[in-house]
Protein backbone atom coordinates (compact mmCIF):
# COMPACT_ATOMS: atom_id res chain seq x y z
CA UNK A 1 0.00 0.00 0.00
CA UNK A 2 2.81 2.35 1.06
CA UNK A 3 5.09 4.76 -1.29
CA UNK A 4 8.40 3.93 -1.12
CA UNK A 5 11.44 6.17 -0.19
CA UNK A 6 14.94 5.18 -1.22
CA UNK A 7 16.96 5.11 1.70
CA UNK A 8 19.76 7.58 0.79
CA UNK A 9 16.65 10.35 1.91
CA UNK A 10 16.44 9.08 5.07
CA UNK A 11 20.28 9.01 5.86
CA UNK A 12 19.96 12.60 3.95
CA UNK A 13 17.41 13.96 6.71
CA UNK A 14 18.80 12.38 10.05
CA UNK A 15 22.12 13.72 9.35
CA UNK A 16 20.50 17.58 8.12
CA UNK A 17 18.36 17.36 11.11
CA UNK A 18 21.04 16.80 13.61
CA UNK A 19 23.12 19.28 12.08
CA UNK A 20 20.10 21.79 11.82
CA UNK A 21 19.43 21.11 15.74
CA UNK A 22 22.80 21.09 16.60
CA UNK A 23 24.23 23.83 14.64
CA UNK A 24 20.86 26.33 14.16
CA UNK A 25 18.26 25.79 16.39
CA UNK A 26 20.35 25.03 19.57
CA UNK A 27 23.93 26.16 18.70
CA UNK A 28 25.36 26.68 21.87
CA UNK A 29 23.38 23.63 24.24
CA UNK A 30 23.95 20.47 22.63
CA UNK A 31 21.52 19.25 25.99
CA UNK A 32 18.85 20.92 24.68
CA UNK A 33 19.45 19.61 20.60
CA UNK A 34 19.97 15.95 21.83
CA UNK A 35 16.30 16.29 23.86
CA UNK A 36 14.70 17.65 21.50
CA UNK A 37 16.30 14.87 19.05
CA UNK A 38 15.33 12.43 21.16
CA UNK A 39 12.04 13.84 21.70
CA UNK A 40 11.30 13.40 17.44
CA UNK A 41 12.62 9.60 18.26
CA UNK A 42 9.97 9.00 20.96
CA UNK A 43 7.31 10.03 19.05
CA UNK A 44 8.21 7.97 15.76
CA UNK A 45 9.19 5.22 18.59
CA UNK A 46 5.68 5.48 19.69
CA UNK A 47 4.01 5.76 16.33
CA UNK A 48 6.29 2.68 14.57
CA UNK A 49 5.57 0.36 17.48
CA UNK A 50 2.14 0.71 17.34
CA UNK A 51 2.07 0.07 13.26
CA UNK A 52 4.70 -3.24 13.86
CA UNK A 53 3.20 -4.85 17.10
CA UNK A 54 -0.54 -4.91 14.60
CA UNK A 55 -0.51 -8.39 13.79
CA UNK A 56 0.84 -9.86 16.99
CA UNK A 57 -0.24 -11.75 19.95
CA UNK A 58 0.00 -9.65 23.19
CA UNK A 59 3.82 -9.93 25.19
CA UNK A 60 3.52 -11.62 28.64
CA UNK A 61 6.90 -9.96 30.03
CA UNK A 62 9.23 -7.83 29.82
CA UNK A 63 11.52 -9.94 28.18
CA UNK A 64 9.57 -10.59 25.36
CA UNK A 65 8.98 -6.99 24.58
CA UNK A 66 13.11 -6.37 24.62
CA UNK A 67 12.91 -9.55 21.95
CA UNK A 68 10.51 -8.25 19.91
CA UNK A 69 12.48 -4.84 19.63
CA UNK A 70 15.40 -6.97 18.66
CA UNK A 71 14.39 -9.07 16.40
CA UNK A 72 11.20 -7.95 14.20
CA UNK A 73 11.37 -4.37 15.00
CA UNK A 74 15.56 -4.16 13.92
CA UNK A 75 14.26 -5.67 11.16
CA UNK A 76 11.50 -3.45 10.02
CA UNK A 77 13.65 -0.59 10.96
CA UNK A 78 17.24 -1.56 9.42
CA UNK A 79 16.55 -4.46 7.40
CA UNK A 80 18.53 -7.02 10.39
CA UNK A 81 17.90 -8.28 13.91
CA UNK A 82 20.13 -7.26 16.59
CA UNK A 83 23.28 -9.16 16.96
CA UNK A 84 23.52 -9.33 21.15
CA UNK A 85 21.24 -8.85 23.69
CA UNK A 86 22.69 -8.79 27.24
CA UNK A 87 20.77 -8.67 30.74
CA UNK A 88 21.67 -8.28 33.79
CA UNK A 89 17.94 -9.65 35.11
CA UNK A 90 17.46 -6.77 37.32
CA UNK A 91 15.83 -4.62 34.42
CA UNK A 92 18.96 -3.44 32.40
CA UNK A 93 19.41 -5.35 28.84
CA UNK A 94 22.16 -3.94 26.44
CA UNK A 95 21.23 -4.34 22.64
CA UNK A 96 24.48 -4.83 20.41
CA UNK A 97 24.50 -3.88 16.74
CA UNK A 98 27.35 -4.81 15.40
CA UNK A 99 26.77 -2.89 12.42
CA UNK A 100 24.46 0.20 13.09
CA UNK A 101 22.92 1.02 9.02
CA UNK A 102 22.43 5.02 10.22
CA UNK A 103 26.42 5.07 11.22
CA UNK A 104 27.39 3.42 8.41
CA UNK A 105 28.06 6.48 6.50
CA UNK A 106 30.39 8.13 9.03
CA UNK A 107 33.93 8.33 8.96
CA UNK A 108 36.11 6.84 11.74
CA UNK A 109 38.47 9.53 11.25
CA UNK A 110 41.14 7.95 13.17
CA UNK A 111 44.58 9.65 11.42
CA UNK A 112 45.02 12.76 10.67
CA UNK A 113 46.78 14.32 7.66
CA UNK A 114 50.12 15.35 8.74
CA UNK A 115 50.37 12.06 10.42
CA UNK A 116 50.91 13.56 14.06
CA UNK A 117 49.16 11.85 17.01
CA UNK A 118 44.99 12.87 16.89
CA UNK A 119 45.13 15.96 19.46
CA UNK A 120 42.45 14.36 22.30
CA UNK A 121 40.36 17.58 22.01
CA UNK A 122 39.47 16.70 18.17
CA UNK A 123 38.82 13.18 19.19
CA UNK A 124 36.31 14.39 21.49
CA UNK A 125 34.41 16.35 19.46
CA UNK A 126 33.90 13.81 16.67
CA UNK A 127 32.75 11.24 19.49
CA UNK A 128 30.39 14.31 20.25
CA UNK A 129 29.05 14.61 16.96
CA UNK A 130 28.89 10.77 16.58
CA UNK A 131 26.83 10.76 19.82
CA UNK A 132 24.45 13.49 18.64
CA UNK A 133 23.19 10.86 15.74
CA UNK A 134 22.71 8.53 18.26
CA UNK A 135 19.81 10.30 20.41
CA UNK A 136 17.08 10.01 17.45
CA UNK A 137 17.52 5.45 17.80
CA UNK A 138 17.51 5.88 21.42
CA UNK A 139 14.91 7.96 21.25
CA UNK A 140 12.59 5.26 18.82
CA UNK A 141 13.34 2.13 21.10
CA UNK A 142 12.49 4.65 24.52
CA UNK A 143 9.20 5.67 22.36
CA UNK A 144 8.49 1.88 21.47
CA UNK A 145 8.67 0.46 24.70
CA UNK A 146 6.90 2.96 26.51
CA UNK A 147 3.71 2.15 24.02
CA UNK A 148 4.26 -1.29 24.96
CA UNK A 149 3.78 -0.04 28.93
CA UNK A 150 7.45 -0.24 29.87
CA UNK A 151 9.09 2.70 30.68
CA UNK A 152 12.76 3.10 30.43
CA UNK A 153 16.24 5.53 29.78
CA UNK A 154 18.09 4.53 26.49
CA UNK A 155 21.40 5.57 25.84
CA UNK A 156 23.98 4.77 23.47
CA UNK A 157 27.82 3.94 23.69
CA UNK A 158 29.66 3.99 20.42
CA UNK A 159 33.63 2.86 22.11
CA UNK A 160 33.45 0.55 18.62
CA UNK A 161 32.49 1.81 15.91
CA UNK A 162 30.76 1.14 13.64
CA UNK A 163 29.35 -1.70 16.26
CA UNK A 164 26.90 -0.03 18.78
CA UNK A 165 25.13 -0.88 22.17
CA UNK A 166 22.16 0.52 22.81
CA UNK A 167 21.51 0.45 27.00
CA UNK A 168 18.16 0.20 28.22
CA UNK A 169 17.42 0.50 31.56
CA UNK A 170 14.18 -0.12 32.97
CA UNK A 171 12.54 2.20 35.36
CA UNK A 172 11.10 -0.07 38.21
CA UNK B 1 -26.17 -4.12 12.95
CA UNK B 2 -23.63 -2.38 14.58
CA UNK B 3 -24.78 0.19 16.68
CA UNK B 4 -21.50 1.84 17.99
CA UNK B 5 -17.61 1.62 17.57
CA UNK B 6 -15.02 3.22 20.47
CA UNK B 7 -11.60 3.46 21.30
CA UNK B 8 -10.10 3.49 24.52
CA UNK B 9 -6.65 4.50 25.42
CA UNK B 10 -4.80 2.42 27.69
CA UNK B 11 -5.37 4.60 30.54
CA UNK B 12 -9.01 4.20 30.04
CA UNK B 13 -9.21 7.41 28.64
CA UNK B 14 -11.78 7.32 24.80
CA UNK B 15 -10.06 8.30 21.51
CA UNK B 16 -12.71 7.56 19.56
CA UNK B 17 -16.71 7.24 20.21
CA UNK B 18 -19.05 6.55 16.97
CA UNK B 19 -22.79 5.59 17.49
CA UNK B 20 -24.12 4.79 14.07
CA UNK B 21 -28.01 4.41 14.96
CA UNK B 22 -30.59 7.04 15.75
CA UNK B 23 -32.94 5.01 17.27
CA UNK B 24 -31.14 4.10 20.72
CA UNK B 25 -29.56 6.71 22.78
CA UNK B 26 -26.45 7.99 22.07
CA UNK B 27 -25.36 7.99 26.10
CA UNK B 28 -26.72 4.30 26.61
CA UNK B 29 -24.32 3.27 24.03
CA UNK B 30 -21.54 5.58 25.66
CA UNK B 31 -22.25 3.91 29.27
CA UNK B 32 -22.09 0.40 27.64
CA UNK B 33 -19.02 0.84 26.15
CA UNK B 34 -17.73 1.91 29.86
CA UNK B 35 -19.23 -0.95 31.71
CA UNK B 36 -17.38 -3.19 29.04
CA UNK B 37 -13.82 -2.00 30.01
CA UNK B 38 -14.22 -3.35 33.24
CA UNK B 39 -14.57 -6.86 31.54
CA UNK B 40 -11.65 -6.23 29.49
CA UNK B 41 -9.69 -5.74 32.41
CA UNK B 42 -10.75 -8.41 34.12
CA UNK B 43 -10.12 -10.38 31.35
CA UNK B 44 -6.66 -9.54 31.21
CA UNK B 45 -5.85 -9.79 34.63
CA UNK B 46 -7.34 -12.92 35.92
CA UNK B 47 -5.16 -15.46 33.79
CA UNK B 48 -7.08 -18.50 35.22
CA UNK B 49 -10.33 -17.44 34.00
CA UNK B 50 -9.39 -16.45 30.60
CA UNK B 51 -7.69 -19.76 29.73
CA UNK B 52 -5.81 -20.12 26.25
CA UNK B 53 -6.23 -16.96 24.96
CA UNK B 54 -4.39 -15.01 27.78
CA UNK B 55 -2.17 -13.25 25.12
CA UNK B 56 -4.41 -13.16 22.26
CA UNK B 57 -5.50 -9.59 20.99
CA UNK B 58 -9.12 -10.32 20.60
CA UNK B 59 -11.12 -10.78 23.15
CA UNK B 60 -14.22 -12.41 21.74
CA UNK B 61 -17.69 -11.64 23.22
CA UNK B 62 -17.51 -9.80 26.41
CA UNK B 63 -20.90 -9.83 27.60
CA UNK B 64 -24.41 -9.66 26.38
CA UNK B 65 -26.65 -7.15 27.74
CA UNK B 66 -30.55 -7.31 26.68
CA UNK B 67 -30.59 -6.19 23.05
CA UNK B 68 -26.95 -5.93 22.35
CA UNK B 69 -23.61 -7.70 22.05
CA UNK B 70 -20.18 -6.46 22.95
CA UNK B 71 -16.98 -7.33 21.34
CA UNK B 72 -13.39 -6.43 23.16
CA UNK B 73 -10.27 -6.08 21.56
CA UNK B 74 -6.96 -5.17 23.23
CA UNK B 75 -3.56 -4.60 21.18
CA UNK B 76 -0.47 -4.63 22.34
CA UNK B 77 -0.24 -1.16 23.09
CA UNK B 78 -2.84 -1.72 25.51
CA UNK B 79 -5.64 0.25 23.27
CA UNK B 80 -8.79 -1.17 23.73
CA UNK B 81 -11.51 -1.38 20.63
CA UNK B 82 -15.05 -2.05 21.51
CA UNK B 83 -18.16 -3.23 19.29
CA UNK B 84 -21.42 -3.09 20.23
CA UNK B 85 -24.02 -4.83 17.66
CA UNK B 86 -27.66 -5.47 17.67
CA UNK B 87 -26.95 -8.89 15.54
CA UNK B 88 -28.29 -11.98 17.05
CA UNK B 89 -25.97 -14.60 15.15
CA UNK B 90 -22.63 -13.23 14.25
CA UNK B 91 -19.93 -14.98 13.12
CA UNK B 92 -16.70 -14.96 14.93
CA UNK B 93 -14.86 -15.28 11.38
CA UNK B 94 -17.04 -11.74 11.04
CA UNK B 95 -16.17 -9.89 14.13
CA UNK B 96 -12.01 -11.18 14.34
CA UNK B 97 -12.05 -9.73 10.17
CA UNK B 98 -13.70 -6.16 11.63
CA UNK B 99 -11.40 -5.66 14.30
CA UNK B 100 -8.18 -6.39 11.98
CA UNK B 101 -9.64 -3.93 9.53
CA UNK B 102 -10.32 -1.60 12.34
CA UNK B 103 -6.92 -1.94 13.86
CA UNK B 104 -5.44 -1.24 10.24
CA UNK B 105 -7.54 1.95 10.15
CA UNK B 106 -6.38 2.95 13.91
CA UNK B 107 -2.86 2.67 12.97
CA UNK B 108 -2.86 4.64 10.30
CA UNK B 109 -4.82 7.04 12.32
CA UNK B 110 -1.69 7.50 14.70
CA UNK B 111 0.83 7.55 12.64
CA UNK B 112 -0.35 11.03 11.65
CA UNK B 113 2.45 13.15 13.15
CA UNK B 114 -0.25 15.49 13.91
CA UNK B 115 -2.10 13.57 15.94
CA UNK B 116 -0.97 13.65 19.53
CA UNK B 117 -0.80 10.53 21.77
CA UNK B 118 -3.76 10.19 24.29
CA UNK B 119 -5.76 13.14 22.93
CA UNK B 120 -8.87 12.54 20.64
CA UNK B 121 -8.88 10.70 16.86
CA UNK B 122 -9.95 13.89 14.74
CA UNK B 123 -9.31 12.37 11.48
CA UNK B 124 -12.16 12.40 8.77
CA UNK B 125 -10.44 9.67 6.75
CA UNK B 126 -10.23 7.77 9.74
CA UNK B 127 -13.86 8.38 10.15
CA UNK B 128 -14.87 7.58 6.94
CA UNK B 129 -12.67 4.43 6.64
CA UNK B 130 -15.07 3.18 9.96
CA UNK B 131 -17.66 3.51 8.73
CA UNK B 132 -17.36 1.84 5.61
CA UNK B 133 -15.55 -0.85 7.45
CA UNK B 134 -18.91 -0.79 9.54
CA UNK B 135 -21.14 -0.95 6.49
CA UNK B 136 -19.24 -3.81 4.99
CA UNK B 137 -20.00 -6.02 8.05
CA UNK B 138 -23.27 -5.80 7.65
CA UNK B 139 -23.51 -6.74 4.71
CA UNK B 140 -20.94 -9.67 4.79
CA UNK B 141 -22.56 -11.49 7.88
CA UNK B 142 -25.92 -10.64 6.16
CA UNK B 143 -25.32 -13.63 3.04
Amino acid sequence: MGREVSESCIDSLLTEMVSTYCNRFYANKPELAARRIEAIGYQVGHQLSERYTMERPRFSDHLEAIKFICKDFWSELFKKQIDNLKTNHRGTFVLQDNHFRWLTRMSIDQSPENGASEEPSIMADNKAVQSMHLYFPCGIIRGALSNLGIPCAVSADISNLPACSFVVRIKA
Amino acid sequence: MIVCVAVVGHQNNPLYIQSFTDADDALKLHHIVHCSLDVVDERVNNPKKSGPTLNETFLGLLYPTENYKVYGYLTNTKVKFILVTTDLDVRDADVRNFFRRFHAAYVDAVSNPFHVPGKKITSRTFAERVSTIVKSFGLSSAG
